[in-house]
């Protein structure tokens, strides 16, 4: 038994505080227990995960690899590299000159699942370093957001339930990311599904979280379908869907040695579309804004840190299938390009609180899939740090919204930094992290996936793809910082104003938006709830309490800042180190080194999306802290603009006219052809009994003699059929 | 007075009926029956249907006493005894609940009685 | 030797569907009885059977003797035609005294197959006892009636119930039924499968009390001719009369069974004395208010009327 054996129990520790809390949730002796049993379960895996880290840490640094798995971009600047023989490393300097970093993984049996005729599929886990870094993720983010629900849904009719669910999600999602083959991944695949369905739809008696609900899990169905054909693809081309026979079998077809079945270059792209609907990728991210109705820790942990992210750890895990076809990463580098700069236009004129957030989480998994498609440890990495700051801002817009009983328009909202000074400035931790602030976790993680994007493309023409990403996601960068600061500086800057949910004060404000009015409703219960308890309800906006709210916070907010420059700048850099020696980057070849402007690609491209992060801050803090005339001023005057991008460039609306109305209509004359043609034919023949029952019940008459009647002819009838036929 | 020459109405008791012999007095009791089961089918009468039960009673006397013969077995014989035993113990009892039935109602009519049906 | 059929079963349908169309004209129906034409149509009915069943008999490997089978003729015919008469007449009192005809020529049949004991055994009781007693029953509910009561030929006397269905019913089971009586291959009875009551009670009597039973048929029975010579009888179970041969059976197989039938007897005893002696109600209860029939209200009238 080696510590990595702990990893056998670690998706059960949830999976029994998740049943823990199905009792609790019919049990009102139990239901303050849940929270906590649900927090502790998560800070156990976490310390089991820990356990393994250290041990797959002690991997990397025992081996003869140590040194050698600086990344090639993290290269000095004076090493000279032409691009044309990149492939020779007698050309390159002592960055180049070494052994491929050796693969780290081992396999864990738990039980035997499905064993079906050449079809293996057990419970077991495949633990390499891109797994560990997931479950350390998933665990530790996920058991800070959970220790914060326990204050923020502490009076929520239903917070057993709700940690019911976070639970079962942790379990899943820790299935998910351990999976040993593709079909236990799309169990659990699933089950995060499930379990993102039942939170958003936590507050089922709105019917914007049931419809979110539903919008939610009907989208994915989307994605995953064509993420089960790609499953079915890859075992029938493949014979297995283990990653261990298939990850080397895509390994050696991607070296040459091995011929590539015809049909498997189709499988990527199968794969793409639950990547995509699963992370909220155009044209599948239309369920994420509505997502934001389920409570806002779910929105943190499901919706920001982990769920959303499943899609590009499938990717990330299976990139060497994905090097196999043509075109494919090159598709989702794109996608991820105009999906970060899209989402980022869309987060910049949105005046809800919880959609900036939303939108931005779109626009950042569309960096992440620019980073796996570029096959740069970026996308990963980035993955990690959005998400300790997307949890941190979620969190922080949890507390205003908490403070404001369900307010979420940030146009109402003005000069909060003095009532909540703590929350002010967790947020700005927050807010500096997303919008690349040079040298926050953000800057890092994106700098590194915007510098291989234009350092590729730098590479030769076949490349474009990857600089158009990188200048889409330069573009996207700009915007990111200066749509964070304008929200920021909305809501903490400037003289005190605020509106506080409805029936509180006289102003009755018409909500911005269905989702804002459910909160409000929701914020309205909670206050009743706390009154009939016998406590005091706030009317005014104040700080959230230290334990359990805020000190979660410091740690993510610890992330945020100094996350991005501990994992990668310092010991053995981690977060590279690691990475290089997952599956993910067993099939890639090294990345050249390219100059731009004269100096390094990477080390250009950082400067670049330094400048345009503080620009946009500057830009921001311009028009909505120092001189909030001109902003508006502005937004006036890009009024059209800002209504389409206010309204999602319409993509709802299209959805509505081009699938939801045809389909509705479809169904109106299906719904007629059953009911006129189908409903009859059924009637006509229940018409059958009826009439032979109207017939035979004359023979129930009551009477003896009519029962003896029956009685011998049937007597009569078997006689005949037994002596004269079957027994001659 | 056992007089080993009976007359020939009374055969040797070795007699043992040939088939289609056999089948001729299984033909009667078969019509004695059946005229019975209709007899309890149609009649109305309470009574009537009771003697009709008595009717049917007859055929499987008889066709026991052919078979009887037939096997040259006399169990036959005796079980007719155990018939007519409980045909006398239905008649007592049966006679008994028609002459109760009649007082409820007041007439022997079966269609009087049509509890059978909800 | 292959079993065949002894009779061309057409035959038999043909008089079976016959005798059911004359019985359903005999069935009482009220008014428009056509009993003569039911009457004719049953006889030839019967008349045709026997025709196609004489073919098959072999008179030398009867069994019986010729005469003894004319008597069966004579027997069945007047059991058949009472047995009609039973349930076509219009009056209980028919009924049963045709009734007392039925058991009367069944043990005549008795008599044909020399079963003695049941034959008269039959007669006593059936005819002596049991229709006595149903004929009081009849003359008491008959005449117990109240003011109302309407006398013997109530009117669901005269219409009989169904008598389509039945008739089909009946007669469809006495055509499975007489299917079967002639189903049988043309032979003399082997009497080889089974043992016939001479070896069983040729088994038992040494084993049992052969000398016991010589010495009481030697004492006892023939004693009554005490000037006589006593004939000395072997234990030849040939010799031994169907009284005797029923009684050893009896006594000798089916101890139990007599057991039982006397606590059924006694039981049907206790049973009748309970019954007769509860007092339900006097009064009559209402007849079902939705009664479907419209002798029920009717037969009042049409004795009050009478």
């Amino acid at each position: 038994m080696t510590i990595i054996d702990l990893a056998k129990v670690i998706p059960w520790i949830p999976a029994a505080a998740a049943v823990f809390c199905g009792f609790a949730a019919v049990n009102d002796r139990l239901k303050n227990a849940a929270g906590w049993v649900c927090v502790a379960s998560i800070f156990t895996a976490f310390a089991l995960t820990v356990g393994i880290f250290s041990s797959a840490v002690g991997d990397l640094s025992g081996g003869k690899a140590d040194h050698a798995v600086a990344p090639a971009h993290d290269a000095t600047i004076a090493l000279v590299a032409d691009t044309d023989d990149s492939h020779d490393d007698h050309a390159h300097g002592d960055g180049h000159d070494k052994p491929k970093p050796g693969l780290v993984s081992h396999t864990v049996d738990v039980f035997p699942w499905i064993r079906v005729a050449g079809l293996t599929a057990d419970v077991a886990f495949f633990i390499d370093p891109l797994t560990i870094v997931m479950m350390l993720v998933i665990t530790g983010v996920g058991g800070l957001i959970a220790l914060y629900a326990n204050g923020y849904m502490a009076h929520d009719e239903g917070r057993a339930r709700f940690f019911m669910g976070v639970s079962l999600f942790v379990c899943a999602m820790l299935l998910l990311v351990m999976a040993d083959n593709l079909l236990l991944l799309y169990l659990g695949w699933e089950g995060v599904g499930l379990c993102s369905y039942l939170l958003i739809g936590h507050y089922f008696k709105h019917d914007v979280a049931v419809a979110a609900a539903k919008k939610a899990f009907i989208v994915n169905r989307i994605g995953d379908l064509g993420f089960a054909l790609g499953i079915f693809l890859i075992y029938a081309e493949l014979g297995s869907v283990r990653f261990d026979d298939i990850l080397p079998l895509a390994k050696e077809m991607v070296e040459g040695t091995r011929e590539i079945p015809p049909n498997l270059v189709f499988a990527p792209y199968l794969l793409m579309l639950g990547a995509f609907g699963k992370s909220a990728q155009l044209p599948l991210y239309v369920w994420l804004p509505d997502a934001m109705a389920g409570p806002t820790p779910v929105s943190a942990l499901v919706h920001a840190a982990t769920m959303v992210t499943a899609g590009v750890y499938l990717i990330a895990r299976m990139t060497p299938v994905f090097q196999l076809s043509p075109g494919s990463l090159e598709l989702v580098a794109i996608v991820g390009g105009i999906t970060a700069l899209y989402a980022a236009t869309i987060a910049m004129s949105c005046n809800d609180l919880k959609g900036v957030f939303a939108y931005s989480t779109v626009s950042q998994l569309g960096y992440m899939f620019m980073g796996v498609a570029l096959l740069s440890v970026g996308g990963v990495f980035h993955l990690v740090t959005h998400a300790f700051f997307k949890a941190l801002l979620f969190l922080t817009a949890g507390s205003v919204m908490h403070a404001l009983a369900g307010s979420l328009d940030i146009r109402t909202m003005s000069g909060m930094g003095r009532r909540m000074p703590v929350t002010k400035w967790l947020m700005f931790c927050g807010c500096l992290a997303l919008s690349g602030f040079p040298f926050t976790a953000g800057f890092f993680s994106k700098d590194l996936i915007l510098g291989d994007a234009i350092a590729k493309g730098l590479v030769g023409p076949e490349y474009w793809w990857a600089t158009v990403a990188g200048i889409l996601g330069l573009a996207a960068a700009f915007l990111t910082a200066f749509y964070t600061f304008r929200l920021w500086f909305h809501v903490f800057s400037g003289p005190e104003r605020f509106v506080m949910g409805r029936g509180h004060g006289d102003e009755k404000r018409q909500p911005i938006s269905d989702l804002e009015a459910a909160m409000i409703d929701v914020a309205e219960e909670e206050a009743h709830e706390i009154e009939a308890h016998g406590g005091h309800h706030a009317t005014e906006p104040h700080e959230m309490p230290l334990w359990p709210m805020n000190l979660p916070l410091f740690f993510l907010a610890f992330g945020a800042i100094a996350g991005g420059f501990l994992l990668h700048k310092v010991g053995p850099h981690y977060i590279d180190a690691m990475l290089y020696r997952s599956t993910q980057f067993m099939a890639a070849p090294d990345a050249p080194h390219t100059y731009l402007l004269g100096i390094d690609a990477h080390t250009a491209v950082a400067v670049i999306s330094g400048i345009l992060a503080v620009s946009g801050v500057l830009l921001a803090m311009l028009l909505f802290a120092i001189n909030r005339g001109l902003g508006q001023a502005l937004g006036a005057a890009f009024r059209p603009i800002g209504y389409v991008f206010e309204h999602g460039y319409f993509v709802d609306n299209a959805y509505h006219r081009l699938i939801y109305v045809p389909l509705r209509y479809t169904g109106y004359v299906l719904a007629a052809f059953d009911q006129l043609v189908i409903d009859w034919a059924v009637r006509l023949i229940g018409l059958v009994p009826v009439g032979a029952g109207l017939t035979i019940r004359k023979s129930q008459s009551g009477h003896l003699q009519g029962y003896g009647i029956f009685m011998v002819a049937g007597i009569a009838v078997l006689a005949a059929v037994v002596f004269i036929y079957a027994l001659r | 007075m056992i007089d080993p020459a009976l007359p020939s109405l009374l055969p040797a008791l070795a007699v043992s009926l040939s088939d289609a012999a056999l089948g001729h007095f299984q033909a009667t009791a078969a019509i004695l029956f059946c005229l019975g089961l209709i007899g309890f089918v149609t009649r109305r009468n309470l009574i009537v249907m009771f003697l009709c039960t008595e009717m049917m009673f007859q055929g499987v006397a008889v066709s026991l006493i052919a078979f009887s013969v037939y096997h040259g077995n006399v169990t036959g014989q005796t079980f007719v005894i155990f018939v007519l035993t409980i045909a006398a113990a239905e008649a007592a009892l049966a006679l008994g609940l028609v002459v109760m039935l009649f007082r409820r109602r007041r007439t022997l009519d079966a269609e009087a009685w049509a509890q059978l049906h909800d | 030797m292959q079993s065949t059929i002894l009779t061309n079963p057409l035959t038999i349908y043909l008089a079976v569907v016959i005798g059911a169309v004359g019985l359903w004209f005999m069935m009482p129906k009220g008014r428009q009885n056509r009993r003569i034409v039911g009457g004719v149509l049953a006889a030839a009915a019967l008349g045709l059977g026997w025709f196609g069943t004489y073919e098959a008999l072999d008179f030398a490997n009867l069994g019986l003797s010729a005469i003894a089978f004319v008597y069966y003729y004579v027997f069945s015919a007047i059991a058949i035609v009472s047995a009609v008469m039973v349930i076509t007449a219009t009056k209980p009192v028919h009924s049963a005294l045709w009734f007392v005809m039925v058991v009367l020529a069944s043990a005549g049949l008795f008599l044909v197959l020399s079963a003695e004991f049941m034959a008269f055994a039959m007669i006593i009781i059936y005819a002596g006892a049991i229709l006595v007693t149903y004929m009081f029953v009849i003359m008491l509910a008959a005449s117990a009636g109240g003011p109302n009561d309407p006398g013997e030929d109530e009117i669901f006397d005269l219409r009989s119930r169904t008598p389509t269905a039945a008739v089909i019913a009946g007669f469809l089971m006495l055509a499975v039924l007489l299917t079967l009586s002639f189903d049988k291959g043309n032979q003399p009875n082997p009497l080889a499968a089974m043992p016939s009551d001479g070896e069983i009670i040729a088994e038992v009597i040494p084993n049992r009390s052969a000398d016991v039973l010589r010495d009481r048929i030697e004492t006892e029975i023939f004693r009554f001719d005490p000037s006589a010579e006593p004939v000395i009888h072997q234990a030849d179970p040939e010799r031994l009369s169907n009284v005797e041969k029923v009684g050893l059976d009896l006594f000798q197989s089916h101890p139990l069974g007599i057991e039982l039938a006397g606590i059924v007897l006694l039981v049907a005893l206790i049973g009748a004395v309970v019954i007769a002696k509860t007092r339900v109600e006097d009064h009559p209860e209402p007849r079902p208010s939705g009664a479907a029939h419209p002798s029920g209200h009717g037969e009042a009238d049409t004795g009050a009327a009478a």
